[in-house]
């Protein structure tokens, strides 16, 4: 009886979670939430800064890239003379796009400023809008070497008035240029600055393989940082190992050389084999030539 | 052959000297044209496009144009089973097969050349692979080897002809005017003196010497275009025996085909005996259980593995997309006719013409499932690629090319029967002569004993 009733719990509970996953999967699998718009600030090597506007929208449990969507981006204020430009998100749903060279006086003058994006609205699409508001400052990378011991340092300073100050408590990847992505220089993954906006790791990465020259890639990177966005500076420096592809690589008689560094031996085998059987149709076409004569002379 | 001491030369020459198309003749004929021209339309269509009109990508960058080019391969094996091996061996029976086997392995191995040329997109490239080619790559063995092969098909096609065809140039009041020049052009010269035999017999004893290692060495190195890549299914060192065993399978069946239509069409039934077809049937389904054998080799043991990287494949053959085409070719194109041949019943003419049809059918789809799945199945994984890159089935331009290329073949067995003799008359003549030599030694023995 007691088992019976255990029985009768266990089919309560199995059905009762078989329930709960059914509806937790059917609420998945409807929910659409709606489409969402941003925009980041990026500034290379110091250069031209672009921004990267990026529109998506949760579906289920994962974020769904949504492209074609017509975004106009402003620089500081929503007004025609301020119109930064028009994009279409793609179909990662991003778009780029960099400031012109009209704005470099008002980018000059101003140690601040905004950039709006906003979409179109449309019977499918309500209008999206999105804002970013970025202080300027300047990151830069150098290297020090004291006893042997080698460092990265970047620096982060901020405009204020007319003067570069610096900032402090500001996490920055100190890294090396990789083929496929950038390596720490040091064990850290970030390094914070420190009050005199500086930060930095100890190079411990001797032996890293760089160019023919041994030349390698410092990079130092605030990456997607609120009030500065993101800012990425390079540095070319003579630490890693020269590499030289071996010389004599593509001169080896291998399978994988160039037609004329055939290994010796496959050359012997293939050409004792074609020299053969061409050789015995050669014979045999001698043997015909015999017949038609001997046929000649019968005849 | 029991039948041929009872026929006069006179009989014997006339069922097999070539025969004028009836209807049927020319509307086949007719029939197999249009094919071969609409094949021809679509790879015209081909050269000014390109290979985008087909539905190969950077995946299954091997599409039907190669199973089609392996499956010819596999068929033109079979010049050299029956006419080397059985001659070599000295099968007495072999004499109404051999010019069979001979013109299919002959056919099968043009369209097999022509097949890679069309697969390779623009017809110049042949050139440059000539020129620029590197004897490490085992294409560039193929195309030796298949030049060769086609050299010495051809050769032995010829010179086993040279006495029928110098027979039918003094037939030329019964068999009219319209290949009379070719006739004279191929054998004016054969006077069948003795020195022209003994130069003949030698020449065709080497001929099939030298073909049996060619003949093996045209597949083997067809199946390591594939064994010598790295990919799922492919990465196997039983291919070359794997090929070569169902490359006899499929020729055998093939000139089972012939041999029931040939017997049909053309009335020799005197020649082409239920004892040639109880032969054939034996020899068949001992290659079946070959191919059989090396079947279960080549998939048993990866499939006990299972590896990560080979699952998807393995799966999709034994129960995934392409599981229907595979129990289809393993079954109709081995275990079926295994089982039908193993009955003497099973190797009467129909019952061996259906199985011949069955293990013919079966090998091609088998070709299409050793190309196109395991290409669907890289071990890198797919990345960025269209959608379209995942699956393959053959454009119309594909399949109006590789059937028009199946016409091709036909068409020329076709030509070849209404200019030549499809069975010896002069080796028909010569078994007869021997036979009737024999009874009467045997007579006379006989005699001698009572």
């Amino acid at each position: 009886m007691k088992m019976h009733r255990l029985n009768k719990f266990i089919i309560i509970l199995v059905f009762l979670f078989g329930s709960s996953v059914e509806t937790i999967d059917a609420q998945d699998s409807i929910v659409v939430a709606p489409t969402t718009l941003s925009v980041k600030y990026f500034l290379p090597v110091n250069h031209v800064p672009y921004l990267e506007v990026s529109t998506k929208r949760k579906v289920g449990r994962k974020f769904e890239a949504v492209k074609n969507v017509t975004v106009i981006i402003y620089f500081n204020e929503a007004l025609p003379g301020n119109l930064l430009g028009k994009v279409f998100t793609d179909s990662v749903g991003k778009a780029r796009i960099g400031l012109a060279p009209s704005f470099k006086n008002t980018w000059d003058s101003l140690n601040e400023f905004k950039f709006l994006a906003q979409s179109g609205s449309s019977a499918v699409q309500e209008m999206l809008s999105a804002e970013i508001t970025i202080k300027k400052a300047l990151l830069t990378v150098d290297t020090t070497s004291v006893d042997g011991v080698r460092r990265v340092i970047g620096e982060l300073k901020e405009k204020s008035g007319n003067s570069w100050v610096a900032v402090k408590d500001v996490d920055m990847q100190l890294s090396i240029k990789r083929m496929l992505g950038n390596l720490s220089v040091g064990d850290e993954a970030n390094y914070t600055s420190d009050s005199t906006g500086l930060s930095s790791a100890e190079f411990k990465k001797d032996s890293i393989p760089g160019n023919e020259k041994g030349d390698i890639t410092l990079v130092a990177k605030v990456d997607d940082n609120d009030t500065y966005g993101t800012l990425v500076v390079e540095k070319t420096v003579n630490w890693g190992s020269a590499i030289r592809p071996p010389v004599d690589f593509f001169a080896q008689r291998t399978l994988w050389s160039t037609r004329f560094r055939t290994p010796i031996w496959l050359l012997y085998v293939a050409y004792s084999i074609v020299i053969g059987v061409w050789g015995t149709i050669i014979y045999l076409v001698f043997q015909l030539i015999k017949i038609k004569k001997l046929g000649t002379e019968a005849g | 052959m029991e039948n041929l001491p009872g026929l006069s030369d006179q009989q014997i020459t006339n069922d097999l000297l070539p025969q004028k198309f009836g209807r049927r003749g020319m509307l086949w004929t007719a029939g197999l044209i249009v094919i071969c021209c609409v094949g021809a339309f679509a790879y015209i269509k081909q050269l000014r496009e390109g290979l985008i009109v087909t539905n190969m990508g950077d995946y299954v960058s091997w599409g039907i144009y190669i199973s089609n080019f392996v499956f010819f391969v596999a068929v033109s094996l079979v010049g050299s089973l029956i006419t080397a091996i059985f001659r070599l061996s000295g099968v007495p029976w072999r004499t109404p097969l051999t010019r069979i086997a001979e013109i299919i392995a002959v056919s099968n191995i043009t369209f097999a050349a022509l097949i890679i040329v069309v697969d390779m997109g623009r017809p110049d490239r042949i050139y440059y692979l000539l020129t620029h080619g590197r004897i490490q790559s085992p294409i560039l063995w193929d195309v030796i080897v298949i030049s060769t092969y086609f050299i010495l098909s051809l050769f032995l096609l010829y010179i086993t002809l040279i006495p029928d065809v110098r027979m039918m140039i003094s037939l030329k009041d019964k068999l009219g005017k319209p290949f009379s020049n070719l006739y004279k052009w191929m054998a004016s010269f054969w006077e069948g003196t003795p020195a022209q035999e003994k130069i003949r017999d030698r020449s065709i004893t080497i001929l099939c010497i030298t073909i049996v290692p060619v003949a093996f060495c045209i597949h083997t190195v067809t199946s390591w275009l594939f064994a010598t890549t790295y990919r799922p299914g492919w990465d196997s060192s039983n291919f070359g025996a794997y090929f070569v065993s169902g490359a006899f399978l499929v020729g055998a069946g093939a000139v089972v085909v012939a041999m029931f239509v040939f017997r049909r069409v053309y009335k020799l039934e005197k020649y082409i005996t239920e004892f040639h077809f109880d032969k054939m049937g034996k020899i068949t389904v001992m290659l079946a259980l070959l191919y059989l054998y090396f079947n279960v080799n080549e998939f048993l043991v990866p499939a006990f593995k299972m590896k990560k990287e080979e699952k998807d494949y393995l799966n999709g053959l034994f129960t995934g997309d392409y599981s229907v085409m595979f129990w289809f070719a393993i079954m109709v194109g081995m275990i079926f006719p295994i089982l039908i041949l193993v009955f003497k019943k099973g190797r009467k003419p129909l019952p061996m013409f259906i199985v011949g049809v069955m293990v013919v059918v079966g090998a091609w789809f088998k070709r299409y499932l050793i190309v196109t799945p395991t290409l669907l199945h890289p071990f890198l994984p797919k990345y960025d690629s269209p959608a379209r890159f995942s699956h393959y089935f053959p454009s119309w331009e594909e399949w109006a090319i590789t059937i028009g290329s199946m016409a091709g073949v036909l068409l020329i067995i076709t030509f070849f029967v209404r200019v030549f003799p499809i069975i010896s008359i002069y080796k028909t003549l010569e078994d007869k002569n021997e036979i009737t030599k024999l009874s009467e030694e045997i007579d006379q023995y006989e005699n001698a004993q009572a």
